[in-house]
């Protein structure tokens, strides 16, 4: 009798489950996930597919000649292959230059995607972009959630006045325009990557805090609590140990689906040029690149055309994979359908 | 009602307090001679900016640079702009009616057309019509709006040669500024719309409707696909309830049921969602005023912000927080208005 008490429920396996079967047979579902997965593709292999056209201060950090760079970056049993694709070297995540002018030149052979203005190669700052899009996006969410969690687990878990204030700080900040909070730190804070990843984490945390509020609401009312009071655990452990565990999975999984709305913020604010250095391989500063260039010389209004579509397109469809996959698995975590 | 009107408009200047302490604040993090700079009123003061730290006490603690900060924003004195090269709030006059007329135009063709056809979409579940509508708003909600601005310059108006860039055409724009300095042409709400016919000018409206076109269609693709996938899932858990199957029961024609019962009730969520796209539509203005060369707010925050221009940025967040929580105390007394259930107490 002790025994079946105190071993624990069987879970139900994961690859049974409803909102799995539910999730599988969402064609849009499966398109979204194809996206992402190919974007991880290209972010891990990203030194093995530029190795043809690698900077030559990322060569030199590599310990590498030109010559050899294709045979030994392509080849996995190498461990330069390794040490570029686990730990590259910041050099590399420059945009090789091919030139100067500031005339964008159209694809060729050479360079598949064509030269932005300034002679940056598109295809390289593309394909290294994608890993600065991961890297941000997984980090800016880190933060965000971690701040989320302090603060809507403080909320939910105390109550009382703590709770009234810190939702209201809350709610203030939710109703406050992102880009705008963005713009303000940045401009008095320095212009770096990590300063506008933090002021995007800043303004990104309500919706967490919200949503883990309600949850620990529900969780607090539930009888498991009121045993582990009962058997005279204090409130820390209550709360790391019983109600924050099973408060904090669905939010997680909704949470890791906003790294493609984080990208865009990102991208947006390095469009407007409060982005990363010039020349660092970011899709919103190619775009920016672009700029001068929209319209082309009369007569042929569209000769750039690939200065701002390759850049535009490849955050459209990253944006698009994650939207797509967050939207299956909001749906398949729905109770109500 | 009337007392919780009263108590929601006396917020107001609570948050407004509470923005600026804090944007005040994060201002100490600047040397006293970047801060000086929110009290020049004229270019030649920029020369003095010793004098300037001396006399509003820059070098003085938090509580008494906050006081003398207050003092002068109260008086209308929000700094010089560098990048404007006149005073904020000059800045704030002159630009603010352009972003309004940008806003406006592309804030009620976004709800209309996200509710009209959210609610298309609920009724047809899973039908084609569903599957179409729900595909684009996804692709359009995933779309940055800098790229779709981008491609409609380049297509619309680089390669079809439709409609226009900036506000107005160079030489309308010169024509105005003619008639003003001569007293002929009026800017009574400075929205060119509006001002045009008022003055007789309906070549002015026309030009600035034609110019609006463009910035108005991303705006409005970009807010209102988020708004339409609010809609349909709205309309859809209003078809599920029993007053519908009642509805339905007692013989009511289908459209009575969608269109008196049902929609009315997903209505609702979507004042409250109105604010909140209110400010993301500040975000989009932001962007596609810098893509289209539109003389307003936005273009002009933009380019503070690369510039550093510190005064321009922290008035622009001053006053997006007065228009943001202004917008959502509209949104609580239209949603106590709007659902007779709502009594705030």
């Amino acid at each position: 009798m002790a025994e079946a008490i105190l071993s624990k429920p069987k879970r139900e396996s994961f690859w049974r489950s409803r909102a799995w079967r539910r999730f599988r047979r969402n064609p849009l579902a499966i398109a979204g996930a194809v996206i992402v997965v190919f974007f991880v593709l290209v972010a891990v292999f990203a030194p093995a597919l530029t190795a043809d056209r690698m900077g030559r201060n990322c060569l030199r950090d590599l310990g590498l000649r030109r010559s050899q760079a294709v045979k030994v970056l392509r080849n996995p049993l190498s461990g330069k292959f390794w040490r570029a694709t686990l730990r590259p070297p910041k050099t590399c995540y420059k945009i090789p230059r091919k030139g100067y002018s500031p005339i964008p030149k159209a694809p060729s052979r050479r360079y598949p995607l064509g030269l932005a203005g300034g002679g940056y190669d598109i295809y390289y700052g593309l394909v290294w972009g994608t890993r600065t899009a991961f890297y941000v996006g997984i980090l800016v969410v880190g933060i965000a959630l971690l701040i989320g969690i302090v603060i809507g687990g403080a909320a939910g878990f105390l109550g009382g006045w703590i709770d009234n204030l810190l939702m209201r700080v809350t709610d203030v900040m939710y109703a406050f325009p992102g880009l705008v909070l963005v713009m303000v730190v940045v401009t008095i804070f320095s212009r770096t990557l990590t300063t506008i990843m933090l002021a995007i984490a800043v303004v990104a945390w309500p919706t967490y805090a919200r949503m883990l509020r309600g949850n620990i609401l529900k969780t607090k009312a539930q009888d498991f609590v009121d045993a582990a009071r009962a058997l005279g655990a204090s409130p820390l452990r209550i709360f790391l140990r019983h109600v924050l565990p099973n408060s904090i999975g669905p939010l997680i999984i909704l949470a890791s689906l906003d790294i493609g709305s984080i990208v865009l913020s990102v991208a947006a604010l390095s469009f407007l040029g409060l982005g990363p250095e010039v020349g660092f391989a970011d899709w919103g500063q190619m775009v920016n690149f672009a700029r001068g260039w929209i319209v082309g010389p009369p007569g042929e209004p569209l000769k750039f055309w690939y200065t701002w579509v390759w850049p535009g397109l490849a955050i459209a469809l990253f944006v698009l994979g994650w939207n797509l996959l967050g939207d299956a698995v909001r749906d398949a975590l729905d109770p109500r359908s | 009602m009337f007392e919780f009107t009263v108590r929601r408009l006396l917020q107001l200047p609570l948050v407004l307090f509470v923005v600026s302490l804090v944007i005040v604040g994060l201002m100490q993090f600047l040397p006293p001679s970047a801060r000086a700079a929110a009290f020049v009123q004229s270019e030649q003061q920029l020369a003095h900016l010793d004098e300037i730290i001396q006399q509003y006490h820059l070098d003085a603690p938090f509580p008494v640079q906050y006081w003398t900060w207050l003092k002068n924003a109260l008086h209308g004195n929000l700094g010089f702009s560098r990048v404007e090269k006149a005073p904020v709030w000059d800045a704030f006059k002159k630009r603010l009616p352009v972003s309004a007329e940008l806003a406006l135009y592309a804030f009620f063709p976004t709800l209309l057309v996200s509710i009209w056809l959210g609610v298309l979409a609920a009724i047809h579940r899973d039908r084609l019509l569903d599957q179409t509508v729900r595909v684009l708003s996804v692709i359009f909600w995933s779309i940055p709006t800098f790229v779709l601005g981008i491609a409609l310059v380049a297509v619309v108006y680089g390669y079809l040669k439709l409609f226009g860039i900036g506000r107005l055409p160079p030489n309308l724009i010169i024509d105005l500024a003619n008639q003003i300095a001569q007293h002929r042409y009026h800017p009574y709400t400075g929205l060119l719309t509006v001002d045009g016919p008022l003055n007789g000018r309906w070549d002015v409206a026309w030009a600035a409707l034609k110019h609006l076109v463009l910035p108005v269609t991303t705006l409005v693709l970009v807010q209102g696909a988020q708004l339409v996938r609010v809609m349909r899932s709205s309309m859809l858990d209003e078809l599920g309830k029993d007053y519908v199957r009642t509805a339905r029961a007692k013989g009511l024609p289908e459209k009575v049921v969608y269109y008196k019962h049902a929609r009315r009730n997903a209505l609702i969520p979507i004042i409250t969602l109105a604010g909140v796209m209110f400010a993301f539509l500040l975000n989009g203005v932001v962007i596609t005023e810098t893509i289209f060369n539109i003389p307003g707010l936005g273009q002009w925050a933009a380019n503070a912000a690369i510039q550093l221009d510190q005064p321009a940025i922290l008035g622009f967040a001053l006053l997006t927080a007065f228009i943001v929580t202004t917008a959502n105390i509209v949104v609580d007394l239209l949603y106590a208005l709007v659902d007779p259930r709502i009594r705030y107490e």
